[in-house]
């Protein structure tokens, strides 16, 4: 047996390998989705526009700082639908089927496999048009220190740990509930709520989406932090968010295999 | 190599009637129904076994399987295999194991089986070089060099399993789960799956657990017993002493029809006649036929393992009803 880390990167590349050559085996498919994929990537940003056209600034944010906003949602996104959807999203689909069996014999870490065994390539357009925002708004804003730069990076990070958490807590539930298809559909709903500064929302709704579905972890604070607008407090709140989001959704999750009832065969 | 003591395993099943107006009550009180899948079993296998698990549908087989291979957790009772507690996963049990079902897959439905394989090499740490070795070794014994290349969606049932069985053992594992691996499959290819299985035990040593519905994979591949039904352990033991315990009997076959026979207890049956005594009088039996008719082929015959089999579980549904 070789040494945990090396197996594990090991595992998780030829996971991954084996997803980007099941995405590639139908071409046609594979080609559709790809030019979904950049048609909805562009329309994120749309919508922006189209506003900003008509009043130069909403709740002290500028076009181009709210740009910086919309390019972080991306980013998000791209995590979202390339790698969180798709994976916690078999798992309810094994669950109800018992095709976590085979997954579950592996001696890797579980949730490492339940987490990494599939892609979705078309996400790369997301996170493509997310850089382009991001570095966009950046050069009409002025470039960022090193050390706002380093800031904004750890949140991000640290929203996508808790976005993560926070999925695989609802998916966890299936274990229990068996079909939970439609609450996956429910948080894809609220999350987008994040595209936008989260100041523009009132008071109950910034709390939730900084506490309840820590989107605004994701988009906001690595846009505030570029633009030097967070205070300590808030800082240390997302990572405290994102430390507690991963040790209580692996918790939850390790009870949850416990619970695995398979399927009769 | 396996310690199972008082294992119990038990479902929480929603019941429902049918139609709308029961669905609906069901939404919001839901009733439960407790299936005890396996009620108290105790076994112990040691290295090297072959054991068949026997039972009709719905009796624990799998249910058992999946708890030893660790993927349910037992409600009560304690197991051990190779000194792990399956449930706890960890990495060295799941090293030295391996399950392989026949009603489900784990090869990757749109790639080639060569792809699953590779993965498995890297899911379990094989080097390249061990790899390559057991890859080579497997397909020589399955004759399955032609399916490597073909995505396993294209291939039959019989060449999918032969796969499933390469990519299940790429890691060589030291305790091989079987859960119906022959189901669904043709004779021919039952065959070389069980030839397969027999080599594999003989070359490498491994435990060999198997359920089957099949006689003929017990009586050809494992020489111990374990009988399942209703949940509850019926019999464990030899081929051979259950044949003797459940059906002592023996038929004496004479090829041809002799009324003179008759008096010996033989009856005529599609052009032959037939005894069937206790295996302690057979001797006596066979001289006295040839005592009445000196030239007759003469054969004596074991009750078939399936007929042996059906009286052991229906011996058990009459004592329940009783």
């Amino acid at each position: 047996m070789r040494w945990w880390p090396r197996m594990h990167m090991e595992a998780v590349w030829a996971l991954v390998r084996a997803a980007l050559l099941t995405a590639m085996q139908y071409r046609a498919s594979f080609i559709a989705e790809f030019l979904v994929g950049a048609l909805s990537a562009a329309g994120v940003a749309a919508p922006l526009f189209l506003v900003y056209a008509r009043v130069p600034e909403i709740q002290g944010w500028t076009l181009d700082q709210a740009l910086l906003v919309t390019g972080f949602f991306l980013l998000y996104n791209a995590f979202v639908s390339g790698i969180v959807e798709p994976n916690l999203g078999s798992i309810v689909e094994g669950v109800r089927t018992g095709a976590l069996d085979y997954l579950l014999l592996r001696p890797v870490d579980a949730q490492l496999v339940l987490s990494f065994s599939r892609v979705a390539p078309t996400a790369i357009w997301e996170l493509l048009a997310g850089i382009v925002v991001v570095v966009g708004a950046l050069m009409r804003l002025g470039a960022p220190t090193v050390a706002d730069t380093a800031l904004a990076a750890g949140l991000l990070m640290a929203g996508l740990a808790s976005t993560y958490g926070l999925w695989l807590l609802v998916v966890c539930t299936s274990f229990w509930f068996v079909r939970v298809d439609n609450l996956r559909f429910l948080l894809s709903a609220v999350t987008d709520a994040g595209r936008w500064p989260v100041s523009v929302y009132g008071r109950g709704l910034r709390i939730a989406l900084t506490t309840v579905v820590p989107v605004a972890l994701v988009s906001s604070y690595p846009a505030m932090a570029l633009l030097h607008r967070l205070d300590a407090s808030l800082v240390l709140g997302a990572f405290a968010t994102a430390g507690g989001m991963l040790v209580v959704s692996r918790g939850v999750l390790r009870l949850a295999l416990s619970r695995y009832a398979s399927a009769s065969s | 190599m396996i310690e199972v003591r008082g294992l119990s395993k038990t479902y929480r099943v929603p019941v429902k009637k049918p139609g709308l107006a029961a669905s609906f009550r069901s939404f919001f009180d839901r009733e439960y129904k407790e299936v005890h899948a396996v009620a108290d079993l105790s076994f112990s296998i040691a290295a090297g076994e072959r054991v068949g698990f026997l039972g009709p549908n719905g009796a624990g087989k799998t249910t058992t399987l999946k708890m030893l291979s660790g993927l349910l957790y037992p409600t009560s009772g304690k197991i051990d295999v190779a000194g792990h507690v399956p449930q706890a996963r960890e990495p060295a049990f799941l090293q030295r194991i391996t399950l392989v079902m026949g009603q489900k897959q784990q090869l990757l439905w749109d790639l080639p089986a060569q792809e699953t394989f590779e993965l498995n090499r890297a899911m379990y740490g094989v080097d390249r070089k061990a790899y390559r070795e057991t890859l080579d070794e497997l397909v020589a014994l399955l004759r399955a060099e032609p399916l490597l290349e073909r995505p396993v969606r294209n291939l039959s049932l019989g060449e999918r399993m032969k796969c499933e069985l390469i990519a299940a053992l790429i890691h060589r594992p030291q305790l091989l789960f079987l859960d119906e691996p022959t189901i669904g499959l043709d004779v021919e290819m039952q065959v070389q799956v069980r030839q397969f299985i027999a080599e594999h035990n003989r070359r490498t040593g491994a435990t060999v657990i198997l359920t089957s519905h099949y006689m003929q994979d017990i009586a050809a591949l494992t020489p111990r017993l374990l009988i399942i039904d209703q949940g509850r352990l019926r019999f464990d033991g030899a081929v051979d002493t259950l044949t003797r315990q459940v059906a002592p009997e023996r038929r004496v076959v004479v090829q041809q029809v002799l009324p003179e026979l008759v008096p010996l207890g033989f009856s005529a049956t599609e052009g032959r006649m037939v005894a069937t005594v206790p295996a302690e009088a057979v001797n006596a039996l066979l001289q006295r036929v040839l005592a009445v008719a000196p030239l007759v082929e003469l054969g004596v015959e074991v009750p078939p393992l399936d007929e042996v089999i059906g009286r052991v579980f229906r011996g058990n549904r009459a004592e329940e009803g009783a």
